[in-house]
This record gives C-alpha cells, structure tokens and sequence, in this order.
C-alpha cells in the first residue's frame, strides 16, 4: 500500500508537467467552449480583466489620439497658410457671388411689379434705368439709361410704381436727365382726388413738395391723395403725386401753405417708366 | 534525461519559483503592452504572436509547472485584449506548450532555423487549434489569414524575439559562479 502510493506519488511528480499542462488544456477547452453558449455567464477572471484590459487600451488609445491630435494639430498646418488664402478668395468670391444673385433676384422682383404696373397703364411707355444721380438743394435730377435712339423725347413724363418722378429736360442719343418732382424748378399741375381743387406742386428743394394756390376756402386736409390733373400737357391725368402732409394759413391770408409727401422714394428709385404718347393724355 | 530535469528542479524548488516569479514579472507586462498594441494600434496588422514565442521559449528551454501556468495565463490575456472567445488562446497556447516540451527531448531548439521553424510550427498548430475550435462554436475564421499568414510572421521573428527574451531573462538570473564551476 505505502509502495503503490510512493509510486502514485512518484508519478505524479515525474510527469506534474504534462499533467498541469493537460488538465489547463481541458479546463481552457471548456472555457471556450462555455464562454460561447453561455455568454451571459461570465468568468471571475474575466470580469477581473474586464477592470484591467479596458484601463490599458484606453490608455494606448489616448496616446494615440494625441500624436494623432498633434500631428494633425501642428505639423499638418505647415500648407495651410496658402490653402487658407485660397479658401478666403473663394469665400470673397462667393458672397460676391451671393450679393450679385441676391441683387439680380431684387431687380427681378422691382423689373416684375414695374413690368405689371406698365401693363395696367392705358399709355405706352418706356423702360429705363437711372444709372446716375444730382440731389443738390438746387438741382435734383437723374439720368436714364435711355436716350432719343429709343423714343425719348424732352418733356415726356417719367413715372413709377406708385406715381411720378419727373419729366424728361435733356436727350442726348444714348441717355436723358429727367428733372424730379422735388426739384426747385419743378411746376406740375395737380388737384386734391377728394374734393377736386386744383393747384400747382413744386418742389422745395428737398424731399417735399409744396401745393401752391390753393385758397383759404377750398377744402385740404391732411391725408388727402394729390394727382395731376393733366392740365401741364406733360403728365397725364390722374397719376398720383403724393399725399398731403400738412395744412396752414400762409402770411397773405388769402393762399393756403400745403405740404405734400412725394408717393414715389425718389431716393430709392432705379427704374423708371418714361411715357411715350402725349395723344392719350385727355381720354 | 527527464529524470535528471525533474529531480533537479525539486531540489532547488524554491529557487526554481523564485526565479520563475521573476521571469512572470518581465513578460507579463511585454505582454500586456504587445497586446495593448496588438489590440489598438496594429489590428490590422500581421504581427508576431509574441505569447506564443514566449511560451515556445519557455517550454523548449525547461518546461515547469510555473510555465503551463504561464502559457494559461498568456492565452487568457490575449482572449480578453482581443475580444476572443475566451480559452481558444489558452487551450492552444497549452497543447504548443505540451507538444514543444515533449518534442525538446528529442530536438534542441537552439539554433535561429530550429527557433524559427519550431515557432512557425507552433504558429500553425495555435492557429488550427484555434481555428478549429472557432468553427466548432460557429465563429467565423479565415485560415490563410489567422492561421497561415500568422505562422509565417511568427517564424520570421521567432529568433530575434528569443534572443531578446534570454537576454532580459539573463538580467534578472542571479549569478551563480558555484554552478557554474561544477
């Protein structure tokens, strides 16, 4: 019995090795193979890695999104000086691009009201562009793109959406001057659309007009809509001048002082209608 | 022979550990860190299984107790950095290991071709066992890549990666002039 344990024993020793070694083979075995079926499950050792694994990969990983971070950060800027430059004249050049179509889209919309509001007109008229500007307290006109190689005639009547401009002073063969309402030479014969008195507007040299003799006793009042009356042979009848601002007894005591607010922004104004035939002005 | 191994390594037993602890203690972190690495940086790459170069050392210079443990452990590791199924390595790395302890009583790993194509063949048997076992629980593997390319790799760098391990396994062996004289 002492022999066969001594032998047992000796055994054992002599091949502890490969014993270790086969019992670890089949114990891994059956890890693997129970670690796939039984996932949920879960190993001591390997929730004790789950602690320690993770930590160190973090920490490679975190080394390397800092290289990574730093090359991408420093060295990788060396070109971006020029290629900063370049994105900067590209963006230049878009919102250059962008101003310009946002431009074409407002003259689109101003071109389509001004086109309808031509076609409601009982006149022929022509397009123009200003393409240039004189406000000077003594003279206040515009210049059109249009001249006598298309239509344009000296003291033909320019007008806008919403009412007149001026009248046409200078032709040449490729442009005009029209003389504005608010200039301090302007004489336009108008009346009040309500009650029908008639008188004549000038301009005082800044953005207002003033409606001359206009009695005590005809009725005016503020708010009322001044039109031309048709009676100059330039504008025709009916087209709205402005509004009445403001209403007072003048020093003769026999004239009214009446203020009119132009209807049309002549600061404002870059395309005109310039009406052509003067035959229809008293239908 | 293997009389000669085992009964000197139950006489000098607590050196035997002491120094075994001590060889743990160096190539547990290279570990750790090559498979840190293995697991990040270079998925994608083919590296060497350094684990199991490790283990072909171990076992073909003096396989011990403390080295199947080892080689556990190893294979462990590298299933839970690489997200495996856990006991594939460590099934594989054990059998490497028992084969390549067996097969040094008859062959001496010591020159580079014999340590290359000892780990190659290792390679391929982890490989396979892996592999095997992988479609035994219905994971998908591709041989050429996990098992072939693999071996190769292994092979290739099995003789420098060794010598590296004597000469850190020397830096931590205490010298023993006494021995050496007898």
């Amino acid at each position: 019995m002492r022999s066969s344990e001594r032998n047992i024993y000796s055994f054992l020793r002599k091949y502890q090795v490969i014993i270790i070694s086969a019992a670890l083979a089949l114990f891994s075995l059956h890890l693997a193979l129970t670690d796939k079926k039984e996932y949920a499950r879960g190993y001591l050792l390997k929730e004790i890695l789950s602690y320690t694994v993770t930590p160190v990969q973090g920490l490679i990983l975190g080394v390397q999104d800092s290289i990574t971070g730093a090359w991408n950060d420093y060295f990788f800027l060396i070109g971006v000086h020029e290629e900063n430059e370049s994105l900067k004249k590209t963006i230049y050049s878009l919102v250059e691009e962008n101003r310009r179509l946002g431009e074409d889209a407002r003259q689109n919309e101003r071109l389509r009201a001004l086109l309808e509001f031509k076609q409601s007109l009982p006149y022929g008229t022509t397009g123009a562009s200003i393409i240039g500007f004189n406000i000077e307290r003594w003279s206040r006109t515009v210049v059109l793109d249009k001249g006598s190689s298309d239509g344009i005639e000296k003291d033909q009547a320019a007008i806008a959406f919403g009412g007149i401009v001026g009248r046409i002073i200078e032709v040449s063969g490729g442009g005009s001057r029209v003389l504005l309402t608010t200039d301090l030479r302007s004489n336009i014969d108008v009346m009040i659309e309500r009650s029908r008195v008639k008188g004549v507007v000038e301009g005082n040299g800044t953005d207002g007009l003033i409606m001359k003799y206009v009695r005590q006793v005809d009725e005016v009042q503020v708010g009322d809509q001044v039109i031309t009356s048709g009676l100059s042979g330039i504008f025709p009848k009916g087209l709205i001048v402005g509004e009445v601002t403001r209403v007072e007894k003048s020093g003769d005591n026999f004239f009214k002082l009446v203020e009119v607010r132009p209807a049309v922004d002549l600061g404002r104004l870059e395309e005109v209608l310039v009406i052509r035939e003067r035959s229809s002005y008293n239908e | 022979m293997l009389k000669f191994h085992t009964e000197s390594a139950v006489e000098d037993r607590p050196l035997h550990i002491k120094q075994a602890m001590k060889e743990f203690l160096l190539f547990l972190p290279l570990t750790i860190i090559y498979l840190a690495l293995k697991s990040t940086l270079f998925a994608a790459f083919p590296l060497p299984d350094i684990p199991l170069i490790m283990v072909f050392y171990l076992a073909s210079r003096k396989a011990s107790t403390e080295g199947a443990i080892f080689a556990f452990i190893l294979g462990y590791l590298d299933d839970a950095f690489s997200g495996g199924v856990i006991g594939t390595s460590s099934f594989a790395l054990l059998v490497i290991f028992l084969s390549v302890h067996l097969l040094s009583m008859v062959v001496q790993f010591t020159t580079p071709a014999a340590r290359a194509g000892g780990a190659a063949a290792a390679a391929l048997v982890k490989g396979a066992a892996s592999y095997y076992v992988l479609r035994y629980s219905n994971v998908d593997a591709y041989f050429f890549t996990h098992v072939v390319l693999q071996a190769l790799v292994t092979g290739f760098f099995a003789p420098p990666v060794i010598s590296a391990l004597q000469w850190l396994v020397l830096l931590v062996t205490p010298r023993k002039f006494k021995d050496n004289e007898s």
